[in-house]
């Protein structure tokens, strides 16, 4: 069903039922996520974007609706769907005593690859995220740049056909932050389709083909960058186009203010 | 199963690299057992204890430094760190039975518990103590122990996916503390007085140190032996069990 679309959510829903009682999440988040697209998935803190991620990485059962990921059913056959993504979480979760080389290398063994072709694969990605050098040193004493890039070589091990990119460049420094653009970039030159989550507006800009903006866990913005900014300039009659942070603002109801000389958001 | 070996491996090299985490397992069991010892050693002298089958005193009281050697694993907390860290979810988020990621620590605790049980063996021996039982005995003795090891290592981590914090891990593992001494762990159960024969009784370790401890003062008594054996297969069991369903249904 819908194998056109590399991820297709429809009409999925989240509830966490804690002491405080019920939460709904997510509420009824329907998306189409192309071949080959680089697809970015913006909101405030809170909105619903990593428990979107989670769910559609199998990470997290769906309590309502459907999805499916590389044309598999995500509640249906997880394991299928955990071939085809590659996943990068906001964590950067990795083991600080393995070395690049060896976490590389039992991910790849993890993926059913033999000794000899996960220690190539391993060589390979080290040599596309740059890490040659630090390979053999073990994580807990890389940079936090570093780790990224380890963590996103990490998810390419097996060669998924999507890849899920949950805030990757949360803390990073300007030019750490670059590099990852630019790997984002050369994985999907490569076929890749990515799916991104940020909190960063001008990298959803310079990456992402096409964008949804979710708030209160509902897709309230859908579109390419400039198709977003153009509905908003002719909307409010705005003699030029506004930014993305613009978009983003009218589209989760938030505005800022100054309050006792300090801007703030309301 | 291939999974969880290949993911044992990766948590055996990590207890490797992090020697400092072996150090308690060694060292508070050894100290626990110097002191015991050293305080009761004179009530109970060798020529007229006869529960001591005319060993010391020190080798009643090692299948209790042993028992509490294996409870000292590391591996419940690894887990709540890397839960904690996102490496449990990367690793989740790969095509393998989510048992695997479990199950590759316990191979490393079996493998740990077994090599650390042997080298406080060999640590006691030139104090006198000798095994029974003898080199087979000697081998029975460190699988019942590693077996335990996994057991106990299984349940904290139990605890571990279930609380995701270290904190609690940590406490949960105090448990350990009164099941060890509701045990004959001084004098043998007929000895007890009353109301301490009937927890040791219902108390599951009773039956495990019974079962080294005849190894190691009277050879190969199999009632014991099965009774150990039959604890570490029923709580093995209920571990896997529980294991299984937690982390198959964790969110």
């Amino acid at each position: 069903m819908s194998s056109m679309y590399a991820v297709e959510a429809i009409d999925v829903h989240k509830r966490f039922t804690g002491k405080d009682g019920e939460v709904d999440a997510v509420r009824g988040v329907s998306l189409g996520i192309e071949r080959g697209e680089v697809f970015g998935f913006l909101g405030p803190n809170g909105a619903g974007k990593s428990t979107t991620v989670r769910m559609l990485t199998t990470l997290m059962t769906i309590t309502a609706g459907r999805a499916l990921v590389g044309g598999l059913d995500v509640a249906g056959d997880p394991h299928g769907v955990r071939r085809r993504i590659g996943v990068a979480l906001q964590e950067a979760g990795l083991d600080p005593r393995q070395t690049g080389r060896e976490l590389l290398v039992l991910q790849g063994r993890l993926f059913g690859l033999s000794k000899t072709d996960a220690a190539a694969r391993a060589a390979d990605l080290l040599d596309l995220v740059e890490m040659v050098d630090a390979a053999d040193r073990r994580i807990g004493g890389y940079s936090g740049g570093m780790k990224r890039r380890l963590d996103l070589a990490s998810a390419l091990v097996h060669q998924p056909d999507v890849l899920f990119l949950d805030a990757p460049t949360t803390g990073l420094d300007p030019a750490s932050r670059l590099t990852v653009w630019d790997e984002v970039r050369r994985i999907n030159e490569r076929g890749t389709t990515v799916f991104l989550t940020t909190q960063y507006l001008e990298e959803a800009d310079q990456l992402c083909g096409r964008l949804a903006i979710i708030d209160g866990g509902r897709i309230v913005r859908e579109g390419s960058p400039s198709a977003l900014k153009s509905e908003l300039r002719a909307r409010l009659a705005l003699d030029a186009d506004p930014t993305l942070d613009e978009v983003f603002m009218d589209a989760t109801g938030r505005n800022r203010a100054r309050v006792a000389g300090d801007v703030q958001e309301v | 199963m291939k999974d969880s070996l290949i993911l044992g491996g990766r948590a055996a090299r990590e207890a490797l690299r992090t020697p400092d985490s072996l150090f308690p397992s060694v060292f508070i069991p050894l100290f626990f057992l110097v002191v015991n010892v050293g305080q009761t050693a004179r009530i109970f002298p060798t020529d007229s204890t006869d529960f001591l089958r005319g060993q010391s005193y020190a080798a009643f009281q090692l299948p209790s430094s042993l028992l509490l050697s294996a409870s000292f694993g590391a591996a419940a907390l690894y887990l709540v760190e890397e839960i904690e860290g996102g490496y449990f979810d990367k690793l989740r988020a790969t095509p393998i039975p989510r048992m695997a990621i479990i199950g590759g620590r316990l191979w490393a605790e079996l493998i740990k518990t077994a090599v650390l049980a042997a080298v406080m063996v060999a640590v006691s021996l030139p104090f006198g103590i000798r095994i029974e039982s003898g080199v087979l005995g000697f081998l029975l003795l460190i699988v019942m122990v590693a077996m335990w090891g996994v057991v106990f290592a299984g349940f904290m981590q139990l605890i571990a996916i279930k609380t995701r914090s270290a904190a609690a891990t940590q406490g949960a593992s105090l448990v350990f503390f009164p099941l060890l001494f509701l045990t004959p762990n001084f004098v043998p159960r007929n000895l007890l007085t009353r109301p301490m024969e009937i927890a040791a009784t219902l108390n599951p370790v009773t039956y495990i140190m019974e079962a080294v401890r005849t190894l190691v003062l009277d050879g190969f008594e199999w009632t014991a032996l099965g009774r150990g054996f039959l604890v570490i297969a029923v709580t093995g069991a209920i571990m896997l069990a529980l294991s299984v369903r937690l982390v198959n249904n964790y969110d």
